[in-house]
């Protein structure tokens, strides 16, 4: 066994906190009004100077723009930027999308979409869920039918993050209705500027705007822009699942150690009882203890990224990280609105709000954490069956 | 980064376990825990012919070069298989102590021996407030002078030959290594629900001198860390084997236990205790090798060690009262081994440092003033 990073991805991870000594998160405008999902803001100015640096097409093949570095190295960025604060919030989003079109796009996704995600030009969203489809996706409604060399999408999709300030939404859609639930669905790479694409904002708990939700009607989409196998849409879904659920949360540990740090000073300048908080010695357990569990959570990623790249396939391990990822946050938000006490509902931007209202907006965010992208649930049931073997649950 | 055992590592870790599985079944882990022995001495003999008591022995000693890893991947095998008696108070403790701290006189006495099997050593540091922990110590005494007092919790001091001794002395702390035949040394049992041996040391009008001490005097204090860091990272390693065990048990009874017309694994509500107990599983084991490597590669790795030992305290006890959960009333039974991995894992929790002095550690580290 060996935990370290060899000298080389020492280096790269120095070079990574240059230039975000250099180039100061706080300086990118946010695409946004609530971009800020816990996972980063989202900011396509930001996501550019990522692409300037090569840094989002960095462990691609060199067929397509990459240098073929290891997956490490992308951990390692992810690792950075979030201990940073930095508006990273699409990075994931396009690492998924660039592998899916490497692994099975047509020639024209290659050529026309890849470029833009290498340069940061290009975000996504991901149009799955549906009013009547959300852990259940398969009886998802949306359907395409072929016109010619193209497709027509009907449907209507929701809880997309990002659409409204993104530039491509994924979308699944039913191609063959007369197929069993699971077979018959295709994915389809959308232009957000296609004619009948209608995004609508759906203002959430915080005030802000995340998610949107997608009226397609009519929507024309060339035939080459069905990203992989007619009809095998969701297989190919279910295949990138644990990956995708592995860098859709990787940056958790890194992200709640950051939350943890600014609780910490919170608690060590903060008078209360005439001592600082941090002498109170149930803070301190407290604190000690979420600082334990965050460390548990990034070697259960650190282990689950190295079976990924051992191309070792995944069974429960990123749904279990999961799991642990989104409580967690929870409870570490929960911790520093206790620890800020009547200060901690101060809205952001409120004269006397602590740390910038960011803790609140952390509670509220990390309750739609453990829906999102899989219900802790549904993911426990996961991880239940396929990494103990217990039979599949009475539904 | 590698998350794989040497291929060396993985052969121990599967010979232990098949061996484990022949030679220490439920049964005998049940009846030695009743006796008050501890464990059979045709095991340990075996034990000491697969080179196990002298893995963290140099070669030129009679042991085998193992490393701090090696020796922890086998404990978990053996807290796995709930294996009772003196591995870790003297194949990792005591072993530890001499091999920081000994002189090559006192290293070639006892270490050989150990690492045959045949005679063992252990630590005698806690008295009544109940701490390894130096801050915790009041016993006196120094070089060319008599101790009374008394040491309590005691590991298998009725099979040792010698115990390591903490005291006060010369401003600082002294390491004594004693017969156990020495006068004025008595043993006398201290009754456990964990089956472990535990034993009060009584010193009455004991004579030390300058050959008896382990380590410089008033200098004991470095060695003693080491020492006290091998058997909590060793504490961590029998948790997370036996909360691995109480993990497998459950889902083993969730599968094959049918009720209402369907195994019991098949609901909900007992999928997700499993799923939360395979977190707990996962986390405290990988945490325990982190700080394992930490160590062996020569970090500091104090942080480590405490979020290790914490982390497994608490999840180790949590997957092993959701295992009796699972398994209903036959957990409760006295003849079913689930009670006794959990009441293991109990003592281990509060041996070497409880889950509340390890997570003051973790508190300083992140930055608490």
């Amino acid at each position: 066994m060996d935990f370290a990073f060899s000298p080389e991805e020492e280096a790269f991870r120095a070079e990574v906190r240059a230039f975000l000594r250099d180039n100061p998160p706080e300086r990118f405008p946010e695409d946004g009004m609530d971009a800020g999902y816990g996972s980063g803001a989202h900011s396509r100015p930001f996501m550019q100077a990522l692409g300037a640096r090569g840094w989002l097409s960095m462990s691609w093949p060199r067929a397509f723009g990459g240098q073929e570095r290891p997956m490490v190295y992308r951990l390692i960025l992810l690792e950075e930027l979030a201990a940073a604060g930095a508006p990273f919030g699409p990075l994931a989003g396009c690492d998924q999308t660039a592998e899916s079109i490497i692994r099975h796009g047509s020639e024209r996704l290659r050529t026309e979409v890849l470029p833009r995600i290498a340069r940061g030009d290009a975000t996504f969203w991901q149009g799955f869920s549906e009013p009547g489809a959300g852990s259940d996706l398969l009886s998802l409604t949306t359907a395409a039918r072929r016109d010619g060399d193209h497709w027509i999408i009907d449907g209507h999709k929701i809880w997309s993050s990002h659409a409204g300030i993104s530039t491509y939404g994924l979308v699944l859609a039913r191609t063959d209705a007369a197929a069993k639930r699971h077979q018959g669905l295709s994915m389809f790479v959308v232009d957000n500027r296609t004619p009948g694409v209608d995004v609508r904002p759906i203002r959430s708990m915080t005030g802000g705007v995340y998610h949107y939700e997608v009226f397609l009607d009519g929507v024309r989409v060339p035939a080459d822009y069905l990203l992989g196998r007619e009809h095998g849409g969701f297989t190919q879904l279910l295949t990138g699942l644990d990956t995708d659920r592995f860098w859709g949360r990787f940056y958790k540990a890194p992200y709640l150690r950051r939350m943890l740090g600014q609780l910490v000073e919170y608690a060590n300048a903060t008078g209360r009882g005439g001592a600082p908080l941090s002498r109170d010695p149930v803070v301190r357990r407290q604190l000690a203890t979420v600082a334990t569990e965050i460390e548990a959570l990034r070697m259960l990623f650190y282990r689950a990224g190295w079976l990924i790249q051992q191309g070792r396939p995944l069974t429960y391990e990123s749904a279990l990280a999961k799991v642990m990822a989104d409580e967690l946050g929870q409870k570490v938000a929960a911790l520093g609105m206790e620890l800020l006490g009547p200060y901690g509902p101060l809205a952001a931007g409120a004269r006397w709000a602590k740390l910038g209202g960011a803790i609140q907006h952390m509670y509220q965010t990390s309750l739609g954490h453990t829906i999102a992208g899989g219900t802790s649930e549904v993911l426990r049931g996961t991880v239940a069956v396929r990494g103990l073997g217990l039979p599949k649950a009475v539904a | 980064m590698d998350f794989r055992p040497t291929e060396s590592q993985q052969l121990l870790i599967n010979t232990a376990r098949e061996w484990l599985r022949r030679r220490c079944p439920d049964e005998l882990v049940q009846s030695v825990a009743a006796d008050a022995r501890g464990i059979p001495e045709d095991l340990w003999k075996e034990m000491a012919l697969l080179g196990w008591p002298g893995l963290l022995v140099p070669a030129d000693l009679g042991g085998s070069d193992g490393s701090l890893l090696d020796v922890l991947l086998l404990v978990e095998e053996m807290g796995r298989a709930g294996l009772p008696g003196p591995f870790v108070p003297s194949a990792v403790v005591a072993t530890t102590l001499l091999l920081t701290a000994g002189t090559t006189e006192q290293q070639r006495r006892l270490l050989p021996g150990m690492a045959m099997g045949e005679r063992l050593c252990t630590l005698a540091i806690a008295e009544e407030e109940g701490r390894a922990e130096p801050s915790a110590i009041a016993l006196a005494a120094s070089p060319g002078g008599r101790v009374t007092g008394r040491k309590l919790f005691v590991r298998d001091a009725h099979l040792s030959e010698h115990l390591i001794l903490v005291a006060r002395g010369a401003g600082g702390l002294n390491l004594f290594l004693l017969e156990t035949a020495r006068p004025g040394v008595s043993v006398a049992p201290m009754e456990t629900i964990s089956g472990e041996k535990c034993f009060e040391v009584a010193l009455t009008n004991v004579a030390v001198d300058a050959g008896d001490l382990l380590g410089p005097a008033g200098g004991g204090a470095a060695a003693l860390a080491v020492g006290l860091r091998a058997g909590t990272l060793a504490r961590t390693a029998e948790m997370v084997g036996g909360a691995a065990r109480a993990l497998d048990l459950a889902v083993q009874h969730a599968r094959t236990r049918v009720q209402s017309g369907r195994p019991i694994g098949a609901f909900q509500a007992i999928q997700h205790h499993c799923a939360d107990m395979l977190r707990h599983v996962d986390g405290a084991r990988y945490l325990l090798y982190r700080a394992a490597w930490k160590v062996e590669s020569g970090q500091d790795a104090a942080a480590d060690v405490a979020m290790a030992k914490a982390h497994a305290g608490e999840a180790g006890l949590a997957v092993a009262r959701k295992a009796h959960q699972i398994l209903g009333a036959i957990g409760y039974c006295e003849e079913h081994i689930l009670h006794r991995l959990h009441k293991r894992i109990q003592a281990a929790s509060v041996d070497f440092g409880g889950t509340g002095e390890h997570l003051e550690t973790v508190a300083a580290a992140i930055g608490l003033e």
